[in-house]
This record gives C-alpha cells, structure tokens and sequence, in this order.
C-alpha cells in the first residue's frame, strides 16, 4: 500500500507560483510590444544611424582661366582628416592621440567636435601631408574611427597675381551658414570669401555627392549602401588677361597702389591689380589666426583691394568729367579761352594754379593737356555744382560700378542736398570751384576713373565693368554729343604728346591720358617736409588707347608716388606697351620734355 | 562515481513528458541558430558547431539526470552539498582570472564553471532538507539552517563574483521553503531581511557594479560605457520591430554594436532578426517548459520530488526573466546566461540537466 503524503498545501502554494511565472512573462511580452511594436520606427531610426554613415564626395569648384585659355584658379587633390565619434570606446585617448600623431592642438580638435552634428564625420586636419597619411594609416586599427578623405583644394597658380580679384575661399562662418544664399551647406565646406570666388560662388560650387557607407561598431566600412557622384562646378571663362595682369603687377615694382584696365567697348576687365597683395593659397586649408592677424593689422592693408575699395580724390583726372560737362551744358567750346595768371581769386578766396607763373591765355585743348587749374575754376564758376555732379554721376561717380565683385565702395560725388543731409550746413559756391579740379569733398574708386577713360574712349558710352564673358548685353546709347568726346580726347592726346602726362609715351601706338594728383595733406605742409613719402599726394593717370580707335582704357593709382605725370604715368606705359607688344620702346622724344610740365593740380 | 543505480524502466519511458523534451530542445536549437547568426561573420565562424556539440553532451547530461532515481540522488545530498563547496573553494583558490573574475575550472582545454552544476546540487540539497520536515508549517526559525547553508554557497559564487548566479540561488531557496509551508509572515519577513542585506551589501560591491546599477537608472551618464550595452540592446530590440530584421540581417547584431550577443545578449539577436513575433513565440517556449515543470511538481509522488522541480524550476525562471528583462532595458546589466540559448557549454549542459532532473522526477510518478 503506497503511502501519499498530503500536498494540498503545495497545490495551492504551486499555483502562486505558476501565477507568477506566468504574469513575469506577461510583463515582458508588454515590454516587447513597447519596443518593438510601438517604438519600433525611433529604435530603427537609432539602428540606421548607428550602422550608415554619409560621406560626402566634395565637388570640384569650377576653374577659373583666363580670355585665352590660361587657368588662374584651379583644384588639387588633397587629404582631409575626419573622425567619426560616436563609437569611439574613449573619445578622450582618440583625440589626445590624434593631436600627438598630426601634431595640432588638442583645444583645436575639441572645439570642432563641440560644433558637430551627430553621425556627421568631424574635420579635423585639412590637407594633411603624406606623412600626417602614413602615421594614421598605419594605426588604422587603433584608430579605427579616424579616416582619410581625398578632396579637392583649391589652389592659386599664379599665387598673388590678380588676387583680389580672384579672391579665395575659405571654410564657411557660422553667419554665413545662417544666410539663405549657403542654404544646404555644413560646417566645413569651403565657400568663396572674398572677389569672384565669393562673387560666383554658387555658379562655382558644383554639388557635391555622397557615399552612404555601412560601418561596423568599430567604425571601419564594410559596404557601400548608395553612392551619388559629385558634379564638378562648371569653368568659368574671365575677361582677364594673365600675361597682361602678369605686366601690370610688374609696372608697380613694389610700389603700394593700383590699377585697372578695361576694354572700352565691352566693359571687360582685362587686368586688375591692387598692392601689396597676398597669397590666396595661404587661406584655402583655413588660415591661422596669427598669419590672419597679421594679414589684418598690416599698415599696408594687403587685403584691401584698392581697385573697388580704395576712395581717393581723383584730382585733375576730373577735369575730363568737368569739361565734359561744359561742353555739353554748352557753356564752353573747345575754343573758348581763359587768361591764366598762375591763380584765381574768387569768392574772397586765392586758388592757385600748379604753375606758379600761370599758363597765359589757354583754350581748352591746352589747359587739358597742362592741366590748368584756373581754366577748370572758370568752368567749375560757370556749371555751378548742381551740373557738375549731375555730369559726374552720369559718368558714374557716386555710385558702385556694379563690377562683379563684393564690397564695392561708391566714392563721393558731393552735391548741395547731399551737403545739407549729411553735414547739415548749406553749400558754398567756393567749394565748387575746387571741385572742379577733383578736390575737396570728391572722391572715386580707380575703377571708376577706369570707366570715366572708356566713356571717352568708347564715345560716351557709360559700362558696367565686368569679369564674366556675358554674350549679348546691348550696349548703351552714348550720352554725349561726339563733339564733346572729339575735343576732349584732342585734350587727352595734347597730355601724353606734350602735356604733364609725356612719361606715358609710345613709340608707335598714340596714347590718350590725364595725369592727376590727390593731395594728403595741404600743400603748404609737404612743402616743409617733402621727404616724408606717406605726406606725398596720390599719384592718378587714366588713359586709352591708340587714340583714333582706343582698344584698352585704364585707371593707375599709385600711393604716395607724387605726381600722376611722375609717378602714375610710367606705370600706365609700361602696362600699355605690353598692351601693344612694346615692351622694349623707349620714350625718346620724353627724355627731352622739362619737369616743368610735371606739375598738375 | 555517486554509488547511484541507473536504471532504465521500460515503465519509465512512457512517462516521458515529450512536451517538455520537445519544447526544451526545440528551444537549444533556436540557441543554436542564434549563435550562428552572432558570430558566423566574426573572427570564430564555427561557434554554432561547437553549440550544437554542447547541446549534444546537455542531452546526454539530461538522460543520465532522468535516468537516476533523484531519490537515491537525494539520499547523497549531504555529499553533493560538500562537493560544492569543495568546487567553489577550489574555483576561488586555483581558478584562473578570467576578465577579472575567478569562475571557471581548466581541465584538459574545457572549461567549466562549478557555479553552474552547484545550482543543481543545491536544489537537490534544499529538496532533501525540506523534504525532511514534516510540519504543515514552517517559521523562521526552521529555514534558518538550511537558508544559512544555502547562503553560504551562494556567497561563495558571489565572490568570484558572479552576482548573476549567485542570486539564482535565492528565488531557488525561497521556492522550495514556499512550497515546504513557510509561513506568509516569514515570507514578508524573509523578503525584508533579503532588501536589508542587499543595503549592507551595497558597500561591498566592486566599482563597475555600482556603476552599471547608476547607469542604469540613467544609461545617458555613460552612453559608452556601462550605459552602452543597454542602449545597444534596445535598439536592437526595437528596431527588430514586428516581423524582424530576417535571420542574419539585423545590423545591430551582425556589425557588432550589440555586446555579449552570442552569450548574455543572444535574446537580442533573436529580438532584432525575428521580430515580435519570434520573441512571443519564444517567451511561450519558455513558458510551456516553466508551465510543464511546475505541472511536474503538482504531479510528484512525494514532497521531495515536488521541491526538487520547484527549485530548479525557480532558478532557471529567474534566469529566464532576468536575463530577457535585461535585454529588454528593464533590469541593471548583470552577467547572466539565459538559459537553453546563449553560448557557453557549462550554462547549456546544467540547464539541460536541471530539465533531466525534472524528467527524472514525472517519470517515477507512479513508481515505487
């Protein structure tokens, strides 16, 4: 007989137990459906961006070249480091290492990952060299969240030549990656800054593609999940002429300043120099912020580009506008003539001439190419301010050339409303006499005193000066009568063949020009100390030419050089010979013109 | 080696619970499949044959466990209990360091982890000594002496430390006193006693395990360390969604961002390739094989065979539900194998084992 022991306790006592194994696995298949039913889409979401990673296939920026074929601004390869954190197992050693193999600072690599977007590769070398290459790659393994990506560089062949036209790139600013213009970029793409790769920007910049890579938790790739290839910026085909940009910087030898030269049919800008300049190359990887600081706080400002941004008093250059105002408003004609007694006095006030002696009796052919300042007082007494600044403007003073590039700066062109807003007093019939012969309040950029030369060269035909070969823009009327640009160009020719501009001579080509000077400080002053180079005035020259059908016009500035006819107008001979394939000609007939046609006011 | 007849009754095999064999194997296989799917990519491709190797050897370790009468098994409790201690002592003294931690004997190129086998021991133990009282109902006072042996084993594992196993033993413990009539009072009192040492234990805990339990609590204070396991398993988990990912496909799995996932984090695998689908099919696995043990014990002939299956019942539950809540993000990461599935010859080979027990005991049912 088997004996049973009594289990009905444990019966009761075994179905709590049941009950609770049973209500354990219940609260987990809830939790399940939490996960995996409910918040499936945010956990696969998670999944994604732990295992796909973007990289980005950079673009190359369309080049720049020159009107015959020549590349101004081109690409090369270089090696961008990266390092994607979000698996580092510890982030502090990767970056301590990393500082020590590629030998920057900790701080710099810290910051940028501060500023990153998660799963986004964090920048943190660009143009790394060989040897910074070799090191990482041989610690593939023990970095294995670090990579190497080939991107193209920007770079400048003919380093400072035409720099601030062509201008540089540079890593994208936080303002700049909140403004509508860059929408779409991220931190660390490169973007034009400065001149036509800042003008151009989006023309240039091509779009880049990506890889979608599949990594592992260790960060190395594994597959490629999609791939769009980059597509490269189109070539963008200048107005510049290297060989001639090339000879414009040389005409300078070192000399702070600038110039411009234009076609005059076109408005094309054939050469634009500014010094001193920079090294674009120096700002395409990021450049240091002690080499910018320097950059920035030099006196000699070479980032300055004098062409557009530099305002100075176009003195005696002006006298072509103001003639051509006379002339028009028909208060003179090319033979209306004025004594001149070496000075003027009027409205209680003595102007004086450049020639202590005076001119004598001068019409107007004469007093162009002498540049008689008594003359212009007499047409400045005559056209009143009021049609001399609306002369001045039509010929493009007082407002932006609308070149394309950035930052253009407008000049004055100073009138009596102007006068009355800004300096709250009236105007004084005085101050228009020394306006007259580009003093006083006016002032205008070179490149608008280049455009003043190609209105008279083209037959008064106002343009906008330009960089990009654009077929088909219409040509304005003229806005004068040929009369008046047949007389001031006689004027023009009389500077060059027997004027204050004679340094400016050609053997074979016939040049046209006006010689001008900005003062800095009152005469009387620089006649006390006429050795210190920064209180010299501002040598200015424009011209055109030849003269009977102008193929070039241009604008020299050059700072603190004297006299345009001494300073200016050798710079202007040596760009126009190369011009016209006359490098070796020597002004013969000058060597026996006096100094005493070098003075101008 | 134990002086145990084995006897094979062709009475006995027609007791067989064939649920509960197909269930348990079917569930070592989806182990097996598991495993294959976690490392066949990896630097030890052939980690699934030796699984299926070990779950070969579990089988027989099964048939011998149901094979032995648990009653002359029983009679040597006493012994087992010494040898337990004899191993763990051993472990603690000559066992090599593993990854920090001292769990593990080498004998000729296997090894093996005592702590596994000692829970089988214990439950044979606990079984035996509760069997023995014959009150309706028991106080305090009573489980001291048994809870104090028990506890003993328990804190000699958790010195190897392995925390996981160690806490196997309490829910083990507490099943079979339950089952024995311990009284209500002395449960609530017992649970309290067990809430006020794990305070005076906290001291004592190593560093990395405080760390995983503040972790824990907020996995965003160390989303590479600690807080990374389980961050990693979630998304594996949730990402798995309702149909899964496919069997090799999970990307969580196969490029490495899920730790430990052919060991402790398998379930995650399985989560992330199957789906919710495949992890409430796999849960009623778990609960068929719990269900039909606890059916086992309702069905013991004696008192000494129903504790016997509680309290192997009770650790591999509590493995099972800690080790899938920890995947699931709902408990502290703790290094706890679950049982059937993850890779590890001595969890594999004890769990296949403890469900031999359990056979061993529905076979003699009506046995004399």
């Amino acid at each position: 007989m088997r004996i049973y022991e009594d289990l009905r306790l444990m019966q009761s006592r075994l179905a709590v137990l049941q009950a609770v194994v049973v209500l354990l696995v219940a609260a987990l298949v809830v939790q399940f459906c939490n996960l995996q039913v409910l918040r499936a889409r945010h956990f696969r979401d998670q999944a994604e961006n732990n295992r796909s990673r973007l990289v980005t296939l950079a673009a190359p920026r369309g080049a720049l070249v020159d009107r015959k074929g020549q590349l101004l601004v081109g690409n090369r390869p270089s090696f961008n480091v990266v390092l994607v954190p979000e698996h580092a197992l510890n982030l502090d050693r990767v970056v301590s290492r990393l500082a020590a193999v590629l030998g920057i600072g900790e701080a710099a690599i810290r910051e940028r990952l501060a500023r990153r977007q998660p799963y986004r590769p964090v920048l943190v070398k660009t143009d790394a060299t060989l040897a910074d290459i070799a090191v990482l790659e041989a610690r593939r393994l023990e970095l294995p969240e670090v990579s190497v990506e080939v991107v193209p560089l920007r770079s400048y062949p003919l380093a400072s030549a035409a720099a601030h036209a062509l201008g540089q790139v540079g890593e994208i600013t936080e303002r700049q990656l909140q403004l509508a213009e860059f929408k779409g970029l991220l931190p660390g793409a490169l973007v034009g800054q400065a001149g036509i790769e800042s003008r151009y920007n989006r023309e240039l910049m091509g779009k880049d593609g990506y890889r979608r890579v599949i990594v592992n938790s260790r960060g190395l790739e594994v597959s490629e999940a999609a791939r769009q290839p980059p597509s490269d910026g189109p070539h963008l085909t200048l107005s510049i002429d290297a060989s001639l940009q090339a000879a414009m910087e040389a005409a300078f030898e070192g000399r702070s300043g600038s110039a411009v030269a234009l076609d005059p049919e076109t408005g094309e800008i054939l050469a634009m120099t500014s010094t001193p300049a920079y090294d674009p190359n120096r700002f395409t990887t990021g450049i240091e912020p002690a080499e910018w600081a320097i950059l920035a706080n030099d006196p000699g400002t070479p980032l300055m580009n004098r062409v557009i941004q530099g305002t100075y008093a176009p003195g005696s250059t002006f006298k072509v506008i103001a003639a051509t105002a006379a002339l028009e408003e028909r208060l003179i004609t090319p033979q209306t003539s004025f004594y001149c007694p070496g000075q003027l006095s009027v409205y209680n006030t003595v102007f004086r001439c450049n020639t202590p002696g005076g001119h004598g009796v001068v019409d107007l052919r004469r007093a162009i190419g002498v540049s008689c300042n008594v003359y212009f007082y007499q047409v400045g007494i005559r056209l009143e301010i009021t049609r001399l600044s609306k002369w001045a403007r039509l010929m493009g003073l007082g407002a932006p050339t609308g070149v394309d590039l950035p930052f253009e700066a407008a000049g004055l062109m100073p009138s009596p409303e102007w006068k009355l807003r800004v300096l709250k007093t009236p105007w004084y019939a005085g101050e228009t006499v020394s306006v007259a012969i580009g003093q006083g309040q006016v002032s205008a950029t070179p490149i608008q005193m280049a455009r003043v030369a190609a209105f008279i060269a083209n037959g008064g035909r106002l343009l906008r000066p330009h960089f990009a070969r654009q077929a088909g823009t219409p040509l304005p009327a003229p806005a004068v009568r040929p009369e008046t640009i047949a007389a001031i160009r006689d004027g023009m020719r009389s500077v060059v063949a027997a004027g204050t501009g004679w340094r400016a001579r050609l053997a074979s080509v016939e040049v046209c020009g006006k010689t001008g000077s900005a003062q800095v400080v009152a005469r009387a002053l620089l006649e006390k100390t006429p050795t210190a180079r920064e209180l010299l005035p501002h040598g200015w020259f424009i011209a055109f030419a030849p003269a009977d059908r102008p193929s070039i016009a241009l604008a020299v500035l050059v700072e603190h050089g004297g006299s345009g006819g001494e300073a200016a107008a050798p710079v202007a001979r040596r760009i126009l010979g190369h011009f016209f394939g006359l490098e070796r000609a020597e002004p013969k007939a000058a060597v026996l013109q006096s100094d005493a046609d070098d003075t101008e006011g | 080696m134990l002086g145990v007849g084995v006897g094979i009754d062709r009475r006995l095999v027609y007791n067989v619970d064939w649920v509960l064999l197909g269930t348990t194997l079917a569930l070592s296989l989806v182990g097996v499949a598991m495993v294959y799917s976690a490392t066949h990519a990896g630097q030890k491709p052939d980690l699934y044959l030796k699984q299926l190797a070990l779950v070969g050897v579990g089988v027989l370790g099964l048939a011998l466990a149901a094979a032995l009468d648990y009653r002359r098994l029983a009679d040597r409790a006493v012994l087992l209990y010494g040898l337990s201690l004899l191993a763990l002592v051993y472990v603690l003294r000559f066992g090599p360091v593993i990854a920090g931690t001292r769990r593990w004997v080498v004998m000729g190129g296997f090894q093996l982890q005592p702590s596994e086998l000692v829970k089988l021991a214990t439950a044979v133990f606990a079984a035996k000594l509760f069997s023995e009282f014959r009150q309706e109902s028991l106080g305090l006072r009573e489980v001291a002496l048994p809870g104090a042996a028990v506890g003993l084993l328990a804190l000699l594992i958790a010195r190897e430390p392995d925390l996981g196993t160690a806490a196997c033993l309490v829910p083990l413990f507490l099943a079979v006193a339950f089952l024995a009539g311990l009284r209500m009072r002395a449960v609530v009192g017992l649970a309290a006693a067990l809430v006020l040492a794990a305070g005076l234990a906290w001291p004592l805990l190593k560093d990395y395990q405080k760390t995983r339990i503040y972790t824990f609590l907020d996995p965003s204070l160390d989303p590479r360390g600690a807080g990374y396991q389980k961050i990693q398993s979630q998304i594996a988990v949730g990402s798995g969604g309702l149909l899964g990912r496919g069997f090799l496909q999970g990307s969580q799995s196969q490029l490495g961002y899920l730790p430990a996932r052919h060991t402790d984090f398998i379930f995650s695998v399985l989560a992330e390739e199957t789906g919710f689908v495949g992890v409430f099919a796999a849960l009623a696995l778990y609960l068929l094989v719990l269900w039909r043990m606890l059916e086992t014990a309702r069905l013991a002939r004696d008192r000494l065979g129903a504790f016997l299956v509680a309290g192997v019942s009770a650790a591999f539950a509590f493995q099972v539900v800690y080790n899938v809540a920890m995947v699931a993000g709902l408990v502290p990461v703790k290094g706890l194998p679950l049982p059937l599935m993850s890779y590890g010859g001595s969890s594999i080979v004890a769990s296949l084992m403890g469900i031999g027990l359990v056979l061993s005991v529905r076979m003699r049912r009506f046995a004399n």
